[in-house]
């Protein structure tokens, strides 16, 4: 068994200890022998995309944001492409806010996206920020589980009609919001970084199985042992005030 | 006379008695008049000193050396950085018509509130260290923090010392016409590389936004660096290190030897700004070489504690400072246990994410018996241990304590790696297991 993944300008957006993620998934693999290839791009790099199962991007900082923006619409049509042949998509922060319609910034100017999904963001407005732990609600199809991480962003993301997850604590999509985050069959967008599946497994290998299950692979994971990645929600989830 | 300056000052004599200091006295100072700060009369020498890491260590250096050259030197020792602990300061040494009681001043500000307090305190000297991303939760962007800095410095007449090794210092002399510029740097040395895995900041140009090029770097994003397109970075510093010999602790400048008070890379940088402060003062630099020789690092900064073996502990806060920490560690090629304390209280930073962007990974290939994580977040770093591979040497142990009877009980040298707030009670805990 073999997957790709490309991690898109992983040299530039990479804030928030994404790489974290790209980690978890290269563990979770190895531990069930499938093969996972990390392939990396940036600025002005050519990719090659043809056989990419997994389209990773994280989040930076407006600086690096800007740096990228012509670059990635550039491709627009490569990315097209693997979204017609269903590959999946995990993007953070800045990577999900670019894959929407636009961002208006707080100056009122209005830099577009991808458009590959009919969100949009807006710069918040004053002392708007959304900032700390989040929790959420999510539904993996077979189970509902909640994700924790962080959040920092002032993008405010409206009108995602199918969100990643419902908020249980923080603030989400929006300030105060009550969902978080984007998804759908191939897509799963969020704000959250932390990074967001080393503490997330059921996450990761949500992904992981979606990605196999297009190449025809649909048998169980082997369960693995994620008994710190439990202990850490379960601390949290108490803080939180949110324990079962 | 003010009244308001008399109360503080009287407040403060009274915590000192009961062997306390503190910033108290500056909340108190700043609730009566907002404006305190502003009020004082400075001395003929002001110097700050900003960045991100190191500040307490340079800013410590500084006082020593110009107390060394026999002037009397008012200075926030304890690296009480913010508004509060500055009104402190100032009010606690100066008279009760706000004469400051000195010769020079040496106030070490937080990066993150510089901008605020820069005028009021009439500064002559802007030291500036480096920029690395560090709690950026409470920080921000390291871009707003930078043109803030950039705001107060466009007509600034003094003298900024900039770290030329790091572009986004380098940065600030574009937009401070009227300064004077003095940059210090340090040439390749055994240490230096030809590429970085752990450059995360500086790879652009500030004025034309073209990747810019390393001739070598030595830790991080600092090195020696131009851009192609323009001259960004094409610098003459004032101060430049030629040599490091780290066997011995010294290095080559000014076509004579120093002392280096640490073996490490960013210990000489720290050296090279003190020097190129001494330097624009025209002061004796072997006032500084003496300091080098006797300085003592802070607490918590690679302390050692005597349990039934050797025990160092640094702090750690981000992921430029933590990935020093593990070089120094891993130098020591002996067998080790490791403790990580993970905090996520206001001070260390909620976001825990930073530990992703340390390279804990290098910890595969050190000589290292068991590494033991603490603290709220422990499962976090066990965790982050975990998916490099580490899993078989992790431990967890959520009780300060426990982890610290675990290293006592291994009879094995160790090393404690520990965030801001619990720093200090890991200290109290090493301190009285090392004293049974």
């Amino acid at each position: 068994m073999k997957l790709v993944l490309l991690w898109m300008y992983h040299d530039l957006m990479d804030l928030y200890g994404d790489k974290g993620n790209i980690e978890t998934l290269k563990y979770r693999c190895a531990k069930r022998n499938i093969d996972l290839e990390v392939r990396t791009c940036s600025l002005n790099q050519k990719a090659e995309m043809e056989d990419v199962d997994i389209f990773f991007m994280g989040g930076g900082a407006d600086k690096e944001q800007n740096l990228i923006y012509q670059d990635l619409l550039s491709r627009k049509k490569a990315i097209q492409h693997l979204l017609d042949k269903g590959c999946q998509f995990l993007l953070i922060c800045g990577g999900y806010q670019l894959f929407g319609q636009y961002y208006k910034d707080q100056d009122g100017k209005v830099v577009n996206g991808l458009s590959f999904f009919p969100y949009y963001t807006v710069a918040s407005d004053r002392g708007h920020r959304c900032i700390g732990d989040v929790a959420i609600e999510v539904n993996l199809g077979k189970e509902v589980v909640q994700v924790l991480g962080f959040e920092n962003h002032g993008g405010q993301t409206k009108q995602v009609e199918t969100p990643f997850g419902r908020v249980l604590s923080g603030h989400g999509n929006e300030y105060k919001g009550s969902s978080e985050g984007f998804m759908n069959e191939q897509v799963i967008a969020t704000y959250i970084h932390g990074p967001l599946l080393p503490k997330n497994p059921e996450v990761a290998d949500f992904v992981l199985q979606r990605a196999l299950a297009r190449k025809g692979m649909t048998m169980a994971l082997k369960s693995l042992d994620d008994e710190w990645e439990n202990k850490a929600k379960e601390v949290m989830l108490k803080r939180m005030g949110l324990a079962r | 006379m003010s009244v308001s300056l008399r109360l503080t000052q009287l407040v403060a004599r009274v915590l000192k008695k009961m062997g306390r200091g503190g910033s108290f006295p500056g909340t108190l100072g700043l609730k009566f008049d907002k404006k305190m700060i502003s009020k004082f009369q400075m001395p003929e020498i002001v110097i700050l000193v900003t960045g991100t890491n190191g500040k307490t260590t340079t800013s410590n250096l500084i006082a020593e050396s110009l107390r060394q050259a026999g002037l009397k030197v008012v200075h926030n020792r304890k690296g009480d950085n913010l508004n509060v602990g500055i009104a402190s300061l100032l009010a606690v040494n100066s008279d009760g018509h706000y004469h400051i009681q000195a010769d020079a001043c040496v106030i070490e500000v937080d990066e993150l509130t510089l901008y605020r307090q820069f005028k009021d305190l009439h500064p002559t000297h802007l030291v500036v260290n480096n920029f690395f991303r560090d709690q950026l939760d409470r920080a921000g962007e390291m871009e707003t923090i930078i043109r803030r800095i950039e705001e107060v410095t466009k007509d600034f007449k003094g003298t900024l010392i900039l770290n030329g090794d790091d572009p986004n210092v380098v940065r600030l002399a574009d937009n401070a016409k009227q300064a004077k510029i003095q940059f210090f740097s340090v040439g390749e040395n055994a240490i230096s590389q030809k590429t970085s895995d752990e450059a995360s900041e500086g790879k652009f140009c500030p004025r034309c936004s073209n990747r810019l090029v390393y001739e070598y770097y030595q830790y991080s994003h600092i090195g020696r660096f131009h851009c192609e397109k323009d001259d960004f970075g094409q610098i003459e510093p004032a101060f430049y290190v030629s040599a490091i010999d780290y066997e011995n602790h010294r290095f080559q400048a000014l076509g004579r030897s120093f002392y280096s008070f640490m073996n490490t890379i960013y210990a000489i940088y720290n050296c090279a700004a003190v020097l190129t402060v001494i330097q624009d003062l025209k002061l004796d630099v072997e006032c500084a070489n003496k300091v080098f020789q006797s300085f003592e690092m802070k607490e918590g900064r690679n302390e050692v504690f005597a349990l039934s073996k050797p025990c160092v502990i640094n702090l750690i806060k981000n992921p430029t400072g933590t990935n020093e920490v593990l070089k120094y560690i891993l130098s020591d090629e002996k067998e080790k246990n490791i403790l990580i304390i993970l905090n996520d209280n206001d001070q260390d930073g909620c976001d825990v994410s930073w530990i992703w962007d340390a390279h804990f990974e290098r910890l595969l290939k050190g000589n290292v018996r068991h590494v033991v994580t603490s603290g709220l977040r422990a499962y976090d770093m066990a965790l982050r241990l975990k998916y490099e591979g580490l899993e078989d040497k992790v431990m967890v142990k959520e009780k300060v304590e426990e982890a610290v009877n675990f290293l006592d009980e291994d009879h094995c040298p160790s090393y404690v790696l520990s965030t801001y707030t619990a720093l200090h009670a890991t200290r109290h805990i090493l301190g009285k297991k090392a004293s049974q």
